[in-house]
């Protein structure tokens, strides 16, 4: 064995670690990986648990409210139209015009009225010179009966005195007796004729009231929102020719679901917002809840009065109202989001040992602010599960966490 | 120097490439003999059946005729006496090459240890007799550095020891000092040397390195598929 | 005998695990598209199990309302409640359009559902459900929206007070759920034009527009306008009674179809994503192959740089079974390396990825186990040209 080797010791250039280190490095990011990948299983892979936020039941004010859409309608509203069926002749007013009550609006053609009215007045007439004869000859048959039981009364007398013979006394009793009865037969026709002369009045009146009524005249002071023929057309009775309203009348008629409507009472304050202002609420009141419900939308309707009408509304418009419940103080609220529906039964999950369990509960009103009543089933500062991750089954493993939407 | 067996007896060995009138005979008809503790030198040029020998020598080709003895075994008699060549390989036939031709991912230690292992050895025994391999070429220092990171004097000198490893009864270098200087060269022979004496085991060392084969005192020269035995000059290192 | 292949992999350990990563990453991929596939008919189905009604009443000898379209009378339900063995019932309408959105469109699919009733979403991840009994909405989270955006969906506007998650139909849309009278009318009613028409048309008319019964047109055109349909009716049966026998009642005595709701899956996803799920699975398949020619090629190119080293070994007389196992224990932990890298990459972008990926175990198990099949099988090959590598190479000549 030679003591020194031909070649010199080489210099242990090596790698940029010992062999040593290099396995501790090796061992600790294999077990640093797995380390990860177990953590990434369990907390994004089909085996990590759902993850829930909480929330408690605590003692609120309640402010429900109860939501509903309508139209904008007017409560008092008039449909101005003939009676019979006519020609309109003339109108007078115009969409939007503002009337008085008894203003003239429109006016039918009278075609052969005013002539009838003429007839009719020449027969009055007439038929009042014919009592003025009857009375005349009323008067005329007075004085004779008169004359005649004068006579008569006289010849009664005079045969009393033997002066005249019984012959002379019947014929004056005769006498008197036709003329009381040619007075009877007068005042008998000039009755008639006061009789007849009462009707052709009445005729007359009565064609009047019909002329009348050829006039169409607002009933009340209102607005025309409608102007539904033009002269020339004819229109059957009862058709209108005019809608007026009374602008003080408008007011919003909501419907409302009949599950929710419970509560809701005249009176209550009410918030309304018109379609062409989607961005204003107005204040109102409910004025009147209608008896009769819709049975095939199961919607009551409720009636909202603007509490100052502004300037310019549309009939017909779109409006959503939302009415105001009586506040309840102090009752017992979860966020409405907590309120499932498991198997028919409306209920809460809570997060019972790190597992979801079904709690059935009794709820009131929902209010605005996103919560809902809890009349039984739940105690103050008891804790619920509001948001999850996926969906909840009974025993499900469950871990708290901020639910965030992605 | 001689004892009663040969390390390597070759009679009349041929080797033939193909068949019919395209046929090549490598070699035709050689002979060889050394014994255990010999180092002598294979010399021949390029074309002369050099390569094809040193392959039949090291049982990875098959002869077409002849005898090989190994260490008084009949290795082969016109035919494979032996089925597991790869085991006649590892246990009997030392190998160093041109290029050391060390497995990269071992360090020295397990490079030299590979070969008792693959024979069954434990691996402490494999190991601790690799480092004596180790020490007995001087790199025990480098026992645990890694193939890249030693020299190429050191790899080549793992390489050897590897060679040694398995205690076998021949070595066959096949131009071990091609790649070397002078000094450097004759250091390999000088190991060489030392080795076969120490481990009484034969060494072909086939090469046409001038810087060297003054130091053979036997040489076999090879032409034309045969061999001729010379004595060489045998100067010492 | 010592382990070859542990310390070939320690001597050029950077090399091994970025190859790992890369099959890894074509893993994942391919995990990713089976996630696809799964999410696919999982969407299908998610609506039936959040709706959770236990049989869907539609129109007779329809599909719907889905598959086909349907349509019934909003009344149905109260004659359904009185069957025997039905606690609930809700109405529900569906329809796929756009809603508007600070001025882009998004698709969604509206639901109308009577709150508190049938049909409507099973759980918040913000806000709260809808109070009100129109303008309110709740939306899946994926359409974008947030709480307190307003949306507009045909005429109206709505103001989407909750979100939710996971509600998407079958298609993959996300879904707004609206008050049902509000999805109605979306449904039924027609734009102004059409609307004003059909007045003009009746009006017209002189058997309707009578002079003497002006009552009678405004009568028809309300009658034309109002909108009193419904897509189906769900429906809750009691607990012990079969759903199957309630369908069956409901199909002879109402002369309606009923489908319970494993009919309905079956419908959803046998008839109605069917071909769209076929796509997929085929993409699937196509990549799989892909994927397992790729590692296959990796594991037999790696095999093959080693030519050198495996020649020497064999021309030192290393076994053929040892070098085998050399190159098998390479390749399979390539395999596993790939597994975990793919898993661990696919359950970190799912949630980014468009569609639903839906990951699931078994699927996970699968690929491990075709993972390791096809390295050993690439190894196989590779070792066979490992083998027969002449080791008289190592000499040179």
């Amino acid at each position: 064995m030679l003591a020194n080797p031909p070649f010199g010791p080489r210099e242990e250039t090596g790698a940029l670690m010992k062999p040593r280190t290099k396995v501790i490095v090796l061992i600790a990011s294999v077990v640093s990986f797995l380390g990860a990948f177990f953590w990434l299983l369990t907390t994004h892979g089909p085996l990590s648990p759902v993850g829930v936020q909480v929330g408690n039941a605590v003692r609120a004010d309640l402010q429900p409210s109860v939501f509903g859409i309508g139209t904008v309608d007017a409560r008092l509203s008039y449909a101005v139209g003939p009676t019979a069926a006519g020609r309109v002749l003339r109108v007078l007013v115009d969409h939007g015009d503002e009337v008085k009550a008894g203003q003239l609006l429109a006016e039918m053609d009278p075609v052969d009225m005013d002539r009838r009215i003429e007839a009719a007045k020449s027969t009055g007439a007439r038929s009042r010179q014919t009592a003025r004869v009857a009375d005349a000859l009323v008067a005329e048959a007075e004085s004779r009966a008169k004359l005649a039981t004068m006579n008569r009364d006289r010849d009664r007398k005079l045969y009393e005195q033997h002066v005249i013979s019984k012959q002379a006394l019947d014929n004056s009793t005769v006498e008197a007796e036709r003329a009381e009865a040619a007075l009877a037969a007068a005042r008998a026709n000039a009755a008639a004729v006061r009789q007849d002369t009462g009707r052709v009045d009445a005729e007359s009146q009565g064609l009047g009231s019909l002329r009348e009524n050829l006039r169409l005249v607002s009933p009340v002071d209102g607005v025309i929102v409608s102007r539904e023929a033009e002269p020339g057309t004819t229109v059957v009775a009862g058709q209108a020719v005019l809608r007026v309203i009374v602008p003080e009348s408008l007011w919003v008629r909501a419907r409302v679901d009949q599950s929710r409507a419970q509560g809701v009472q005249v009176g209550q304050v009410a918030g309304i917002v018109l379609r062409s202002a989607p961005g204003t609420q107005m204040p109102g009141r409910v004025a009147r809840i209608e008896l009769q419900s819709d049975p095939v939308t199961e919607e009551r309707v409720v009636n909202v009065s603007f509490d100052a009408p502004p300037a310019r509304l549309y009939l017909g418009e779109l409006a959503e109202v939302t009415i105001q419940l009586p506040a309840e103080p102090g009752v017992l609220v979860v966020p409405s989001a907590a309120i499932v529906r498991e198997d028919g039964q409306t209920g809460v999950w809570q997060m019972v040992d790190g597992n979801a369990r079904f709690n059935p509960v009794t709820i009131g009103s929902q209010g605005q602010a996103g919560v809902t009543q809890i009349l039984a089933g739940l105690g103050e500062g008891d804790s619920v599960i509001v948001y999850s991750t996926a969906q909840l089954k009974q025993g499900a493993r469950v871990r708290e966490q901020k639910v965030d939407q992605r | 120097m001689t004892t009663t067996e040969p390390a390597i007896l070759i009679e009349n060995l041929t080797k033939r490439y193909g068949s019919g009138p395209t046929a090549v005979d490598a070699l035709k008809g050689v002979d060889m003999s050394i014994a255990p503790g010999e180092v002598v030198g294979l010399i021949g040029p390029s074309g002369s059946g050099k390569t094809t020998l040193l392959k039949c020598l090291g049982a990875v080709i098959e002869p077409t005729s002849g005898r090989f003895t190994l260490a008084g075994e009949v290795i082969y008699d016109n035919a494979w006496k032996r089925t597991d060549l790869r085991a006649l390989r590892r246990d009997r036939i030392g190998f160093v090459f041109q290029a050391p031709y060390l497995i990269p991912f071992l360090d020295a230690t397990d490079n030299v240890a590979l070969l008792p292992m693959l024979a069954g050895v434990k691996n402490a025994v494999a190991r601790a007799t690799a480092l004596e391999m180790l020490t007995a070429l001087d790199v025990q220092h480098r026992a645990h550095a890694r193939v890249p990171e030693l020299s190429g004097g050191e790899q080549q000198r793992v390489a050897i020891a590897r060679a040694l490893a398995n205690k076998p009864p021949i070595i066959l270098a096949d131009e071990p000092t091609a790649p070397l200087d002078s000094e450097r060269a004759l250091a390999v022979v000088k190991i060489l040397n030392r080795l076969a004496q120490e481990f009484q085991t034969a060494i072909i060392v086939v090469t046409h390195d001038e810087k060297i084969i003054p130091t053979f005192k036997r040489i076999y020269q090879i032409r034309d598929g045969k061999t001729y035995e010379e004595a060489g000059e045998g100067r010492s290192i | 005998m010592i382990n070859l292949a542990r310390r070939d992999v320690a001597n050029h350990l950077g090399r091994y695990l970025l190859t790992g990563v890369g099959l890894g990453l074509l893993i994942g991929v391919t995990l990713t598209m089976a996630g696809v596939y799964r999410g696919m008919v999982d969407d299908a189905r998610v609506l039936l199990r959040a709706v959770r009604a236990d049989i869907w009443v539609v129109q007779q000898n329809t599909l719907g309302p889905f598959a086909e379209p349907s349509s019934l009378q909003d009344d149905v339900y109260r004659s359904l409640e009185g069957l025997p063995g039905v606690v609930e019932t809700g109405n529900v309408a569906y329809l796929t359009m756009q809603a508007k959105h600070r001025g882009k469109d998004v698709r969604v699919m509206v639901a109308g559902y009577t709150p508190g009733r049938l049909g409507g979403p099973s759980f918040l991840v913000a806000g709260r459900p809808i109070a009100q009994s129109h303008y309110e909405a709740v939306a899946d989270a994926k359409t974008g929206f947030e709480v307190g955006d307003r949306i507009r969906i045909r005429r109206n506007d709505y103001t989407v007070v909750g979100l939710t998650r996971r509600m998407v139909s079958s298609g993959g849309d996300p879904m707004v759920f609206i008050p049902l009278k509000d999805a109605q009318e979306a449904q039924f009613l027609k734009d102004n034009e059409s609307i004003v028409n059909d007045r003009n048309r009746l009006a017209d008319n002189p058997a309707i527009n009578r002079p003497g019964q002006p009552g009678v047109l405004k009568a028809v055109e309300t009658i034309q306008t109002a909108s009193h349909r419904v897509n189906a009716v769900l429906v809750r049966v009691e607990e012990g009674h079969d759903p199957r026998q309630v369908a069956d009642n409901i199909k002879r005595w109402k002369h309606l179809t009923a489908y319970t709701s494993a009919d309905m899956e079956e419908i959803l996803v046998a008839k109605l994503i069917a071909t769209a799920a076929r796509q997929i699975a085929l993409f699937l398949i196509i990549l799989a192959v892909v994927s397992a020619a790729i590692v296959a090629f990796i594991i037999y190119t790696m095999t093959l740089g080693k030519i050198k080293e495996i020649a020497v070994l064999k021309l030192i007389g290393t076994r053929d079974r040892t070098i085998a196992a050399m190159i098998m224990q390479e390749a399979l932990g390539l395999g596993v390396i790939g597994f975990f890298v793919g898993k661990f990459a696919a359950t970190l972008w799912a949630p980014v990825f468009p569609k639903y990926v839906l990951l699931e175990t078994n699927d996970a198990m699968r690929a491990f186990v075709i993972t390791l099949v096809i390295c050993a099988l690439a190894s196989v090959l590779a070792i066979r040209a490992a083998l027969h590598i002449d080791p008289a190479e190592a000499i040179g000549g």
